[in-house]
């Protein structure tokens, strides 16, 4: 008798446009949103890019201008209103050489240049700053020779040789954006079923189709149990259609300039359902059951939509204290399939015993869930609502 | 046959059912006739497996009900008093969702359903959405509902109730017709017209209590009144069942 009621429900749930659309919205924003930042990021720090450097009187420093171009930069005439285009953000920079640069250059002295740069872009920045290092290496170079050609040794004016070695660079923070892949997916695990479990609880008791359902001669748990595996279905649809918009938005993006070596290939993606599916179940054991309980519907959407917030505790600590995945935090749900899923990503899968205690602890507590909301029904006040009964 | 022995019921402080006994025969219609608040509801929800009585016993063709509750639910048809229909279904997908819920074979539900829509004529809104149905239409796709798989035990919770006459009609012809085909009818209402216009037997509820079983007849000679509306008003007390 469990199958009637889960066809019913899907059914049901299939015509109600509104709440699919709403609750497949969160899954699909977390690969939207991935997409669109990712490759915003990615053209930002395009590594193949060379580097441009328009220049205003480039004729006053052959010798810059050539080291320049001896590095891989492009050097072009600048524009004559470069100022302002690189204020509107059309050039990223541009460098000016006064008349007076080669005269004081000749002398000995500081020879004037200027970069012209809107440090408020954080677009153009990588290119000022690979710039900037070109300039200052020249700077180097030369004041190196000016001293050998005076019989100083150049180390006695670098007391001190620093090395940037920057281990944060643009890619790993681009490559960030996927740690958040799981968060979205578990979000997705909350909400995909969020409207079907609702309505096939307390919106069933509101609109009073609830007792007519339960004078049939079904048992308690066969209603419990058909309309918890609609919400299940529901909930790990949202999730596989949040995975394979992953999975076309990573294929989108210009991953390899970025050095990411990160696929979501058939074994990753089976990793996260591996993860997902049985954490679906619990969910939605769980959210049928608070809705069950709840007194209305508009505070059975409170419960819920507060339930949604559940995912985002082991992803925000993980974030902020990263741990290295332990046994025992598998029989956590949600933190365990968070801590799968990093793994997963990470391309270093867990052993399959991780993924079957993963799954075991949502099962076990779906089975309590399920037992507990079959009682639930057993009870007037829960039938009728708490308060009535007459 | 519907019997119930001493079933008391209360909510916290309320008592709702105090001592209530009846039998409803087979081939008969049974009218609970009370005031609202008499306790009819709380009955009926006792006799349909939905509320646990705190004492008595209600039993369906012999059965307790508290024992073997799917199986008393297999025997009665239930108009309960919320008739909630799911807005994004058909009224045919209504009657169908009740008959796969009795286990009816594919074949048989589809022909028996073709037969409700027939008998409660329902043919131009078996294939609406219950969306936006009118209060009349909404009962009888409950009733056919509640009919589906043939019961020989039939509640029906005020089925006439906010009716327009033209359903009225079509809900009392339907009620004698299940009777003379033998089923037991039992249904309660607050209006003291619907029940003598139905019953062949009446049990008087106020405050929790029978007050009155018998057949129309000899409630009036036990009252000593010349009509029934004045019967049902010596029996309880008070004229609050005659305001409609």
């Amino acid at each position: 008798m469990i199958l009637p009621i889960f066809r019913k429900e899907l059914k049901d749930h299939l015509r109600d446009r509104r709440s699919i659309f709403s609750g497949l919205l969160m899954p699909i924003l977390g690969p939207v949103s991935f997409l669109a930042m990712f490759t915003l990021i990615a053209s930002w720090v395009r590594q193949d890019q060379p580097l441009t450097v328009p220049v205003a009187g480039a004729q006053n420093a052959p010798s810059l201008i050539a080291f320049l171009q001896r590095h891989g930069a492009v050097v072009e005439t600048a524009p004559p209103d470069y100022e302002a285009q690189v204020r509107d953000g059309k050039l990223d920079l541009a460098l000016s050489v006064p008349d007076d640069y080669g005269k004081e250059f000749e002398a000995g002295r500081s020879a004037p240049a200027q970069i012209i740069s809107d440090s408020s872009r954080n677009k153009s920045r990588p290119q000022v700053y690979r710039a900037r290092r070109l300039l200052e290496l020249y700077a180097r170079r030369m004041s190196a020779l000016r001293m050998i050609a005076r019989g100083v040794s150049p180390a006695l004016v670098a007391p001190l040789e620093l090395t940037d070695v920057d281990l944060a660079t643009p890619e790993k923070t681009a490559a960030n954006l996927l740690a958040i892949m799981p968060l979205f997916l578990l979000m997705a695990v909350f909400v995909g079923g969020l409207h079907l479990a609702i309505d096939a609880t307390a919106g069933e008791r509101e609109r009073g189709s609830l007792e007519p359902l339960l004078v049939n001669p079904v048992s308690r748990f066969a209603v419990v149990a058909g309309k918890w595996l609609a919400i299940s279905l529901a909930t790990a649809f949202a999730v596989l259609v949040s995975l394979i918009g992953y999975r076309l938005a990573i294929a989108r993006v210009p991953l390899q300039d970025l050095g990411v070596k990160f696929q979501l290939g058939m074994p990753q993606m089976l990793g996260m359902l591996a993860a997902c599916v049985p954490l679906s179940l619990f969910a939605a054991a769980l959210q049928m059951t608070l809705a069950f309980f709840a007194r209305t519907y508009k505070e059975a959407q409170t419960y819920l939509s507060m339930l949604m917030l559940v995912p985002m505790f082991p992803a925000t600590f993980i974030a902020l204290q990263p741990i290295k995945s332990a046994r025992w935090e598998m029989l956590v749900p949600v933190l365990g399939q968070t801590l799968l899923m990093a793994d997963v990503l990470r391309g270093e899968p867990p052993p399959a015993s991780w993924f079957a205690l993963a799954a075991l602890s949502p099962l076990v507590c779906s089975a309590a869930l399920l037992a507990w909301a079959a009682r639930l029904l057993r009870s007037e006040k829960i039938v009728f609502g708490r308060g009535a009964g007459g | 046959m519907i019997e119930v022995r001493n079933l008391h019921k209360r909510f916290g402080s309320v008592i709702a059912v105090e001592d209530v006994s009846f039998c409803a025969n087979d081939g008969v219609v049974t009218g609970l006739l009370g005031p609202n608040g008499a306790g009819k509801t709380t009955t009926l929800r006792m006799l349909t497996t939905l509320i646990a009585p705190d004492r008595g016993i209600a039993l369906i063709d012999g059965l307790s009900v508290a024992e073997h509750p799917v199986e008393a639910r297999r025997r009665i048809g239930v108009l309960p008093d919320a008739r909630g229909l799911y807005p994004r279904l058909t009224a045919r997908e209504h009657i169908q969702y009740a008959g796969e819920l009795h286990g009816i074979p594919r074949k048989a539900l589809e022909s028996r359903t073709e037969e409700l829509i027939d008998l409660l004529e329902m043919r131009t809104i078996a294939d609406r959405r219950t969306d936006g149905f009118s209060h009349g239409e909404r009962v009888k796709v409950a009733l056919a509902r509640a009919l589906v798989h043939e019961p020989r035990n039939v509640m029906l919770d005020e089925p006439t109730n906010g009716l327009d006459v033209m359903s009225t009609r079509a809900v009392r012809e339907l009620i004698r017709r299940l009777r003379d085909q033998g089923k037991c009818v039992l249904f309660s209402s607050h209006v003291m017209q619907e029940v003598s216009a139905l019953c062949d037997r009446i049990v008087i509820i106020a405050h929790g209590r029978v007050l009155a079983d018998g057949t129309p007849e000899e409630i009036r000679t036990r009252a000593g009144k010349e009509n029934l509306e004045e019967a049902f008003v010596s029996v309880i007390g008070s004229d609050q069942g005659l305001l409609q």
